[in-house]
């Protein structure tokens, strides 16, 4: 659906995409992951036809985005960061002028609003002033736009940026259920939500892609622990010296002890170690009943701090 | 025959234009938008109002001086040659344009206007488009001073041709104005930057000619002088000289100054 070959995009003086190359399949759901900077925008406004790029080439659906740029757009529901809309424009108003931009005629527009308006739980806020919008209510303009003309794929950038947690999980909800049926590039720096709702995550990181896998493997790939939480009947203080002195441990944590001596521990140890063998043996050298030993499963949180932020310090 | 050719290039390129812009219906449901949105904001309407009132003013002298017995003045000077009408000439440009492209530059919607798919043209001429139409609304109350004179003068012998004269100027102005306009805010995110960017090209245009009528400019130089002088225009039009050259001069201009426009909205789509 999406090819993407060798794509860099130069603003005066800095390069926001440096030579990426990916592929989204038709109806996959990929996350567009990286942080603030990264060139994700600017790699959808070159998708979307807004900006040209700079070398390279991608296309849609196999239209090119600079050379057949109409056809592409045809095939895209878009929503850009920040959801610009007309303020003095009533929600129905401007999905209407919005359905009859993306082509659509008479009883079309009338059917696909009213199905974009619902979809989007915007049907009570059809006679509103859009500048009278909340800022989730605004998202979901946004989103409807983007759905009217039924495009095969759907380009979200940012689509929960400045939402509350309630709102963050509708729009997930939506997109998971809107992944049945579309092909969609998501961007986000949320991470929960990538995990939740995507089939496969490209991370970018300073205008390269870092990574591009499914979130399990991406999270398999961490295969060591990082943070290890356990429990033992022992001298608190001198039970943390001992552990603290393994080899590979980064940083002991008191969490609780309750009232007939079972301390809780966290430990953290450095990435490419674990270290819970050598716990284990150092309880038992010291005659410490110990109840729990447990590895916390990497996060996909992990994965990104580590591929945007060892790169950083390198 | 070389003028031949020219009107013939001109024709087709106009009907390429059109027909890019009628394409799909695109271009009409961006431009009954744009129109949509002058009537609906406020200020549109004051602006309705005070052209209002300065053809009142107009009118009121018209009739003074007339009663007066002064044979040489003419209703249609003195709505289209007087102190009111540069009074509206001047603040009218400006503010029916500065909102076109700066507003769409500030809110961001240009991206979601142009990642439709809807070509830089058909926006760049539906709101030309709009402006213009809008900006000839403007000058139907003024057709009620000739009404109102005609019903209460019945042998008055009514100078149609001055009256053609009139609106064709008037039409020119607002082409080549409204052109203007446009560029100033296709040039800026800010609504007042482009007002002033417009109301300064528009007061130099004028008073460079204004200033040349009165000038004594070497003789080779007058028919430049004469040709640019939107002052001395608006008085041979308004008497019923409808000119040619002038009519050429502001629609050329107002599609150079189209194309200069059309090229800043495509100007991030340069690869640089
Ligand atoms: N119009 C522009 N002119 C110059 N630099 C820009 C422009 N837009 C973005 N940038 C720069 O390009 C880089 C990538 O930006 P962007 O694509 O918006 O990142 P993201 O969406 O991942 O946060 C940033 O460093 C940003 O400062
Ligand atoms: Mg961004």
């Amino acid at each position: 659906m999406i090819q993407v070959s060798n794509l860099t995009k130069r603003y005066v003086g800095r390069t926001a995409v440096d030579q990426i190359s990916f592929e989204v399949g038709q109806g996959e759901v990929v996350g567009f992951l990286g942080p603030n900077g990264a060139g994700k925008t600017t790699t959808i406004r070159i998708l979307t036809g807004y900006l040209p790029a700079s070398s390279g080439t991608a296309s849609i659906a196999g239209f090119d985005v600079f050379r057949d740029s109409m056809e592409a757009r045809r095939r895209i529901g878009y929503m850009p960061e920040n959801v610009p809309l007309y303020e003095d424009m009533r929600v129905k108003e401007y999905l209407r002028f919005r359905a009859q931009l993306k082509g659509l005629r008479g009883r079309d527009v009338r059917k696909n609003v009213g199905e974009a308006m619902d979809l989007c739980g915007l049907t009570e806020m059809r006679s509103k002033m859009i500048g009278s919008l909340s800022k989730g209510y605004r998202q979901r303009v946004g989103l409807a736009d983007a759905l009217l003309h039924k495009p095969e794929l759907l380009i979200l950038d940012e689509p929960t940026n400045g939402l509350d947690p309630n709102q963050i999980r509708r729009v997930r909800e939506l997109i998971k259920q809107l992944g049945l049926t579309h092909t969609i590039l998501v961007s986000t720096h949320i991470l929960s939500e990538v995990e939740m709702t995507c089939d496969r995550v490209i991370i970018l990181d300073r205008g390269k892609v870092r990574a591009c896998d499914t979130p399990a493997n991406l999270v398999g790939r961490m295969r060591t622990a990082r943070t290890i939480s356990l429990e033992l009947q022992a001298e608190a203080p001198l039970a943390i010296d001992k552990i603290k002195t393994l080899p590979g441990v980064k940083k002991v944590v008191k969490e609780s002890i309750d009232e007939n001596g079972w301390t809780r521990l966290t430990v953290r140890a450095e990435s490419g170690r674990d270290v819970r063998e050598s716990i284990a043996l150092i309880a038992a050298d010291n005659a410490w009943p110990l109840r729990e030993l447990h590895a916390h499963k990497a996060t996909l949180e992990d994965v990104f701090v580590e591929i945007t932020q060892s790169e950083h310090s390198s | 025959m070389s003028g031949t050719l020219i009107i013939v290039l001109f024709a087709a390129t106009l009907a390429l234009t059109l027909w890019q812009f009628f394409k799909r219906g695109t271009g009409p449901v961006l431009f009954i938008k744009e129109l949509r949105s002058f009537f609906l904001s406020p200020v549109a309407w004051v602006v309705l109002a005070l052209v209002m009132l300065l053809n009142g003013f107009s009118f009121t002298s018209a009739l003074t001086d007339l009663r007066a017995g002064d044979r040489t003045v003419t209703l249609a000077v003195y709505t289209f040659w007087s102190f009111p009408f540069w009074l509206a000439y001047f603040f009218i440009f400006p503010v029916i344009t500065m909102r076109l492209f700066a507003e769409e530059q500030k809110l961001g919607t240009i991206e979601t206007l142009l990642t439709a798919p809807v070509s830089t043209l058909q926006v760049l001429l539906s709101k030309y488009l709009a402006a213009l139409t809008f900006y000839l609304v403007l000058w139907l109350p003024s057709m009620l001073n000739f009404l109102l004179f005609r019903i209460n003068a019945p042998d008055s012998t009514a100078a149609i041709g001055s009256l053609q004269g009139s609106y064709t100027i008037i039409f020119l102005l607002g082409a080549f104005n409204i052109a203007i306009g446009c560029l100033a805010s296709a040039l800026t995110k800010n609504q007042l930057v482009a007002a002033m960017i417009c109301f300064t090209f528009c007061l130099l245009h004028f008073l460079v000619g204004f200033v040349l009528q009165f000038v004594p400019v070497p003789e080779a130089f007058r028919g430049f002088a004469d040709y640019i002088s939107t002052h001395l225009h608006v008085r041979t039009f308004v008497d019923g000289l409808i000119d040619t050259r002038q009519i050429v001069y502001y629609i050329s201009f107002a599609i150079l100054l189209l194309t200069t426009t059309f090229h800043v909205l495509e100007f991030r789509k340069w690869k640089v």
